[in-house]
């Protein structure tokens, strides 16, 4: 999804010459991209940048202050979406997946009944009593975010496996 | 009413004929005497009556004043429908359906009346508000009379009269229907007279009006009589009888009312105009004699109190948790079985307390009473005695005591309790003995009751104390609360509370059809919570907790906790809807999560949880246990406390480094929270026990992508390079000048700094500021409290924390703690905390280096001064400080070594030259103390132990042989050489300033730390602290720690050593790396063994020697000889003997019986226990 943002690049006045634009515009990448806001979620990548504004040179400093205007692609994680996850740890309380740069836990209560933990096998998985469902670290899963937690810095899910087409992706 | 009357009176049965007939007579009048009773002074006709009520003022109502106003008619309607509700009673809830009018007042009284429906008395009771109220409405009509005395005079109105024939007709006909017809007829018309007649055609306020029925000066007052206690009830009744009985006589009772309100004891109320009216209607009454001679007048404020209903005592429903007040069960939690309200009793179920440790029956001494708990005789002598715990009944346990069981239905008979199959005890107690209000049974506690499920929460969602307590909240819902209706008719229905007014709370009801919002009483509803839903704990043990809802069974919530990783399960009564996230920031006084904090002198350990009132702290052992915050303190720590990994690479708080040795499983990685010692605390989101926090030795890290420290790179200019000859010779102590003792020591501190860009030396400061060393040559003779940190000064700032953040400014003035910073942004000086702040401008930017370069030379040169300042301040650090280290580093066997290694490095640091200078200025600032100082300590020790001691090892260092000196450490530091040199290269034995290479370092660091310690024996500013250190039993432990410690970064450690130390300390601090390898286990040997054919072959240690093992290559069939840290335990699998590598049962054999996640079942002969899978090795036979 793409979205429109704003954001404020302050730039040391050592980079004040000729190349100063894509100095701001450098900076804006690696500033905002791979951040994560409450509003928007994580910002992927930012695909254009619409419009800088002209810059404020803050008093006492020398240090000036663009508004940048950009669009990036966010990824903004909603209760109730169906995502795929990558499982990166998988113990007794349930399994920690990764969704891009979110990381989702589903509790075992949240895995069905009759997928159960196997702590003794390596790597420890949870499997299927007749075991033609595993699912260990590093598989493929389809699951469904329940919950999310949004703080200042970061995104955290929480997910299931107890609905129909979620759980292992064969591949 | 007349009909109540007569029933009351008929129970009485005493009354005489005559009686009876005045009764009639006056049950005609509708007057009504109850337990308050009514004394009528006035003649038997109806139109006195309403004089009488109508020269009351509006004002007069003694009830309790919430009343609606209603016209005349309403109360004719109202007395009827008492009556017809005492005649029919089980028409009541017929009636009170049609009671459209139905206020509080009157449901309030409804509700008493049931409750105490058993005697009459209460009965009674109930009515005496049926009176008042009667009594109100008359007043109210008297609204209407008052523009017109004559009217009543001349007789009831029109309406009146009209409404008394018709119920008389219709009482005749006796019909339900027509009475349910007629009832509800009147309240429409009421709806309509009151319209007309009654408030002006205005709604008044309640309050208003309310207002109006308030006792005024012109009513009568309220006397309180003193009576025996118990005969309250009884004497109202005698005085009714006794006003009754003079009505018709010349000098009638003059008293308007008695009442005996429930709950005051061993008073009762009389209504009087005078207090003579008082004193002859109580005359003769035995009952009130004592009050005879003095009554009280009730101040017309507090009239009102007197009627106010407290509390509804018996709220009480079955199921309902409650607590006992007293005896043996004080305290305990208890299930209402069911209410005996005749008996004032109620039947409890609750955990027996018996005591199984007394004989009973046959197999009794004389001595024991023959009782057990329960018994209030006994209760005092079982008191006194240990209070048994509650545990359920055991029949075979009360038989092997001797008591008898016998079989009472489906109950246990033992001493005249009875207990349920379970082993609940089942018993009547007294409704004043417990506490029904307020009740919150914890988890724990219900789960003793183990219907947990079934019952126990039944209320959990709801408040579960009684709905009537009006002046408490009892609930803890909170505006913006889903709740879910969980009592009557709108059961099941979710909203979303809009607002709360006491227990009455405002729901807007998520249904299509219900638009509206809805007024609920807390009991009524329950919380209610849908999976995802972040909440907050607010109640219980894991108060303060936040997390997310994983799971919510009808009971209760599972909630995954953001902090710990945990999963908690909490009702849900205990939890709220949040958005922020818990921080536990300050949920415990100072402490937070996370936080490093000391145990005790030789232990530190983080908080990994916090509980109500309880820490799991994370010990440097890799411990958990539970403190409480009384018991530990807060660590001071400096961020710039680093360590030294295993590659060399400094590493400080917030580096990412990856695991690769030592019990903990490798390939972890995670962040450092904190360095302690060579310890490091560890935060990794995978790691799931303890909120990710793990504890690590440092060495056993790597620095997340960080290479080869260019330190150990040069085998041949090793770290050991700080030490610049130039700055360590002076430090002999031999050459006078003790400022130059330390100064050598500070220089060597300095040097690593100025050489790399790691900052080993700032370890020297070990939980302090590295700034404080620096400071101290500022002002040296100054006291601990503030010293100027002069180095700071003038610097360029930013400011990384806090409010302030990213501002950047320039420090005016600094001390250790904070810094006065003159912000460039805006024109403001503000106060810094020194941790918060990071210099700028300076090369690299890094906060620690740039820091340390200013500081380095303050180091130096204040190294000198700073011994003294130490023993100032610090004084429990300073004999260690002097014994140990100086003359160690002193001594000269660094200084050699740094010919070589380090003089280049040192150069280009030509930075901290001016500093030298400065040391000097200092060194002559400090010339006074120093002399004294340096010598004392130093002179009897240096020269022979020390220096001799090290020059051995050093110069004779390579084999392991603790050789020359008795004291260990010399031997134990050339064994730490040796290993060195066998780590960093094998190949070459001598390599002097290799040996040095990373240990030094390393050892240096811990150095510092051991100072600060408390653990440090030696007495704080003790005088001679050379003696002290070596004369107090802890030295050698406490000196040899950073020996020891050397051992780290060298990664080799012997079990030689360790056995040298008895103490704990050493042996913490020490040995580390032995501590896994151990006889017997089986080990891998890594990929990174230089012998490539070694590499990843099996082996079972045979034998550990001096950093390294000798290993039974299982394949070659031969035994070699490989460095301890080469070797990875084998991971054992269930059905393994196995021996425990680590914790405090190391060298333990068992079998893992199971493997439960990371943590393996271990059978130790016979006895359970848990260990993490990292602690355990394979053993092996051989």
């Amino acid at each position: 999804m793409a979205i429109s943002m704003e954001h404020e690049i302050l730039l040391h006045p050592q980079y004040f010459g000729p190349k100063l634009l894509d100095t701001v515009k450098q900076k804006l990448f690696t500033e905002v991209e791979g951040t994560c806001t409450g509003k928007y979620g994580f910002v992927i990548a930012v695909t254009t940048i619409d419009k800088i504004g002209a810059g404020t040179i803050l008093p006492g400093q020398g240090f000036v202050t663009y508004p940048v205007k950009y669009t990036a692609i966010v990824f903004r994680p909603f209760k109730g979406e169906v995502v795929d996850a990558v499982v990166t740890q998988v113990n007794k309380v349930g399994m920690f997946a990764e969704i891009g740069p979110l990381s989702c836990f589903i509790s075992h209560h949240s895995i069905p009944a009759e997928m159960e933990f196997d702590a003794l096998a390596t790597p420890a998985c949870y499997k299927s009593k007749d075991e033609d469902i595993v699912i260990k670290q590093d598989d493929e899963i389809r699951l469904k975010i329940v919950g999310t937690r949004v703080d200042a810095t970061g995104i955290f899910a929480i997910g299931t496996l107890m609905d129909d087409y979620l759980g292992l992706i064969s591949s | 009413m007349s009909s109540d009357e007569e029933e009351v009176h008929q129970r009485e049965g005493s009354d005489d004929e005559e009686d009876e007939d005045r009764i009639n007579r006056k049950r005609k009048r509708d007057h009504v005497v109850k337990s308050k009773a009514f004394i009528d002074d006035d003649d038997d006709d109806d139109d006195d009556e309403d004089d009488r009520r109508s020269t009351k003022s509006a004002a007069s109502s003694r009830s309790k004043g919430s009343r609606r106003p209603s016209a005349s008619s309403n109360n004719n309607k109202k007395k009827k429908r008492r009556s017809y509700d005492d005649e029919e009673e089980e028409e009541e809830d017929e009636d009170e359906e049609d009671d459209e009018e139905d206020d509080e007042e009157y449901s309030r009284k409804r509700a008493k009346k049931r409750k105490s429906g058993v005697g009459g008395f209460i009965l009674e009771e109930a009515e005496v508000d049926d009176e008042v109220e009667e009594e109100d409405e008359w007043e109210e009509g008297a609204e209407q009379y008052i523009h017109g005395n004559e009217m009543d005079e001349h007789g009831p109105t029109a309406r009146e009269i009209e409404g008394s024939l018709r119920r008389h007709s219709i009482w005749d006909s006796q019909k339900e229907e027509e009475l349910e017809k007629y009832l509800r007829q009147k309240y429409a018309d009421e709806a309509t007279a009151q319209r007309h007649f009654g408030d002006g055609g205005e709604d008044m306020s309640d309050e208003i009006t309310q207002q109006t029925f308030l006792p005024g000066i012109k009513d009568p007052s309220l006397w309180m009589v003193k009576c025996r206690l118990g005969e309250e009830k009884y004497t109202v009744l005698q005085l009714m009888r006794k006003a009754i009985a003079y009505a018709n006589n010349n000098e009638p009772l003059q008293i308007k009312s008695v009442i005996a309100p429930e709950g005051i004891k061993g008073y009762v109320y009389i209504e009087a105009f005078k207090q003579t009216h008082v004193k002859n209607a109580i005359e003769g009454i035995s009952n009130l004699k004592m009050g005879l001679y003095k009554q009280q007048m009730v101040p017309i404020t507090e009239m009102t109190d007197v009627l106010r209903v407290t509390k509804e005592q018996t709220g009480l429903k079955p199921k309902q948790w409650v607590r006992l007040k007293r005896g043996v069960f004080k305290d305990d939690l208890a299930q209402v079985d069911y209410v005996d309200l005749a008996q004032n009793q109620v039947h409890l179920k609750l955990l027996p307390r018996i005591d199984y440790t007394r004989m009973r029956g046959a197999m009794r001494s004389d001595s024991d009473s023959p009782n057990k708990k329960g018994f209030q005789k006994n209760q005092q002598a079982n008191q006194r005695k240990r209070r048994p715990p509650a545990k359920p009944f055991n029949p075979d346990e009360v038989r092997k005591i001797g008591g008898e069981i016998t079989s009472d239905g489906d109950f246990l008979l033992f001493e005249s309790n009875r207990y349920s199959h379970k082993g609940f005890l089942y018993k009547t107690f007294q409704l004043n003995a417990i506490l029904a209000e307020g009740v919150t049974p914890s988890l724990a506690e219900l789960e003793k009751f183990g219907e947990v499920p079934v019952e126990g929460v039944l209320e959990s969602g709801a408040a579960v104390t009684t709905p009537g307590s009006k002046s408490e909240v009892t609930h803890n819902f909170a505006t913006g609360d889903n709740v879910e209706v969980c009592d009557g008719e709108l059961q099941h229905l979710q909203g979303k509370i809009t607002a709360i007014d006491g227990n009455k709370i405002t729901v807007q009801p998520k249904h299509e059809d219900l638009k509206d919002p809805l007024d609920f009483q807390a009991a009524e509803l329950k919380k209610f919570f849908a999976i995802g839903d972040h909440v907050r704990v607010i109640g219980g043990k894991y108060e303060g907790d936040t997390g997310l809802i994983v799971r919510v069974d009808i009971h209760c919530v599972f909630l995954f906790s953001d902090l710990t990783m945990h999963e908690l399960k909490v009702l849900p009564k205990d939890l709220q809807l949040c958005a922020d996230m818990a921080s536990g920031v300050d949920s415990m006084g100072n402490f937070q999560w996370g936080d490093l904090v000391q145990i005790d002198p030789q232990n530190v350990g983080v908080i990994v949880r916090l509980e109500k009132e309880l820490f799991h702290v994370l010990t440097q052992m890799g411990k958990v246990v539970e403190k409480k915050p009384q018991a530990i303190h807060k660590k001071r720590e400096s961020k710039f406390v680093v360590g030294i990994d295993s590659r060399g690479n400094s590493i400080q708080k917030r580096d990412i480094v990856n695991v690769v040795d030592g019990v903990h499983v490798p390939d972890r990685q995670g962040e450092i929270r904190h360095i302690y010692k060579n310890y490091a605390f560890l935060y990794s989101r995978m790691c799931l026990e303890n909120g990710g926090i793990f504890v690590c030795k440092t060495n056993h890290l790597e620095l997340a992508g960080g290479g080869t420290n260019t330190r150990t790179d040069g085998g041949s200019k090793p770290g050991a390079g700080y030490m610049s000859p130039r700055l360590s010779s002076p430090m002999h102590p031999s050459s006078g000048g003790g400022g130059g003792g330390s100064g050598g020591n500070a220089g060597a501190g300095g040097g690593p700094n100025a050489a790399s860009t790691s900052t080993p030396q700032n370890i020297l400061s070990g939980g302090r500021s590295p700034l404080g060393p620096g400071r101290t040559n500022v002002t040296p003779g100054m006291p601990t409290s503030q010293r100027r940190n002069r180095d700071l000064i003038g610097q360029t700032i930013k400011i990384t924390q806090g409010h302030y953040k990213g501002s950047i400014g320039i420090v005016k003035d600094a001390t250790d703690t904070t810094a006065r910073v003159e912000l460039h942004s805006s024109c403001q000086t503000i106060s810094v905390d020194c941790n918060r702040i990071q210099v700028i401008g300076g090369a690299g930017g890094k906060t620690g280096n740039v820091t340390t370069y200013s500081r380095t030379p303050g180091y130096s040169a204040g190294g000198s001064s700073a011994t003294p300042m130490y023993r100032v301040g610090d004084g429990g650090r300073t004999p260690m400080h002097d014994g140990s280290r100086t003359p160690h580093y002193g001594a000269g066997n660094q200084t050699p070594m740094q010919d070589g290694s380090r003089t280049p490095a040192w150069d280009p640091t030509v930075t901290n030259t001016p500093a030298r200078d400065d040391s000097e200025y200092y060194d002559t600032s400090y010339n006074p103390a120093t002399p004294g100082y340096s010598h004392t300590p130093y002179t009897p020790q240096t020269p022979g132990g020390y220096a001799a001691s090290e020059h051995s090892s050093n110069y004779s260092p390579y084999n392991a042989s603790p050789a020359n000196e008795a004291r260990e450490r010399g031997s134990e530091r050339g064994s730490e050489r040796d290993r060195a040199s066998h780590r960093d290269d094998p190949s070459s034995p001598g390599g002097y300033g290799m040996l040095h290479s990373v240990p030094s370092p390393g050892g240096y660091a811990p150095s510092p730390l051991n100072y600060n310690s408390p653990m440090t024996p030696s007495g704080a500013g003790r005088g001679n602290p050379s003696a002290d250190v070596y004369g107090h039993p802890q030295t050698p432990g406490a000196g040899l720690d950073p020996y020891s410690s050397l051992g780290g970064p060298s990664s080799v450690a012997s079990a030689t050593s360790s056995v040298m130390h008895g103490s704990m300390v050493s042996h913490q601090s020490h040995g580390y790396n032995t501590e896994w390898q151990t006889t017997g286990i089986e080990v891998t040997i890594k990929e990174s063994h230089p012998e490539p054919g070694l590499r990843r072959q099996n082996g079972v240690i045979r034998n550990v020697l001096v950093g390294t093992c000798a290993v039974f290559l299982v394949q070659e069939e031969r035994t070699v000889n490989v460095q301890s840290d080469q070797l990875v335990a084998i991971i054992p699998k269930t059905g393994d003997r196995v021996k425990v590598i680590a914790g405090e049962l190391r060298e333990a054999f068992g079998y893992l019986k199971s493997v439960d996640g990371s943590d393996g079942v271990v059978d130790i002969h016979g006895d359970i226990k848990f260990f993490p899978l990292s602690f355990l090795a394979r053993l092996v036979e051989y």
